[in-house]
């Protein structure tokens, strides 16, 4: 069964709306995500290798991050009816397996002219803050 | 003299804008220049550069005012009605 995403009409977004999702990324996922993306890099599959490189162990992809603020902005904020335009992130601190996670999306900005949202956003393991940046967001309004 | 000034700003700032959403660095913003006159200007680019314009000068724009507009001299005294 598919999950429903939300459907939020633009008269009901606001600035200062916010919206998150939990997440945890275990072995399993990243060994998938792995051979989703292709990116085998041993930082990210081989814990002994990340751990010689100066990691607490395998690093969770960045792209991994990307894709739970995909699923944020498609399931949650804006929604079913958005369509995801821009994306600035930077990488601050590693993420690891079975650590639990948050990415934050708070609306910084709304275009009335064009019906797009901006949205600014924060990836957090506890307090610390693991990556942080902007989206842009298209509202396809009926 | 003044309101010169600031429209020198303003196509000053429109440039920088235009030359990096349609990743054009010889593109020549005048008044004149309309979507029809570039190729990358498409309904899309449209709404990124209505947002860039917005969030570079800090202010907003109605989408009536926007679609009323016939070419970039038009924005321009737009935007700078709003300074």
């Amino acid at each position: 069964m598919v999950p429903e995403s939300c459907a939020v009409a633009w008269n009901e977004l606001h600035e200062g709306a916010t919206a998150s999702v939990d997440f945890v990324i275990s072995e399993e996922e990243l060994r998938q995500f792995a051979v989703l993306s292709g990116d085998f890099n041993p930082l990210h599959v081989d814990s002994d290798f990340a751990r010689s490189k100066g990691f607490d162990g395998a690093v969770v992809h960045g792209a991994l991050l990307v894709a739970k603020v995909s699923q944020l902005i498609g399931m949650r904020l804006p929604g079913r009816d958005s369509v995801w335009t821009g994306l600035s992130l930077q990488f601050r601190q590693p993420l690891y397996v079975g650590r639990a996670a948050r990415v934050d999306a708070v609306i910084d900005r709304l275009s009335a002219a064009t019906g797009m949202v901006v949205l600014k956003l924060k990836v957090r393991t506890g307090d610390i803050l693991l990556a942080k940046g902007e989206a842009e967001v298209l509202l396809v309004q009926p | 003299m003044e309101s010169g000034k600031n429209m020198a700003t303003i196509y000053t700032k429109l440039t920088e804008i235009f030359r990096d959403i349609f990743d054009d660095d010889n593109l020549l913003v005048t008044p004149e220049l309309t979507a029809a006159d570039v190729d990358e200007w498409d309904s899309l680019n449209h709404i990124r550069l209505v947002l860039s314009v917005e969030r570079a000068f800090s202010l907003t724009f109605s989408a009536a005012q926007v679609d009323r507009l016939k070419n970039v001299g038009e924005f321009a005294e737009l935007i700078g009605s709003k300074l």
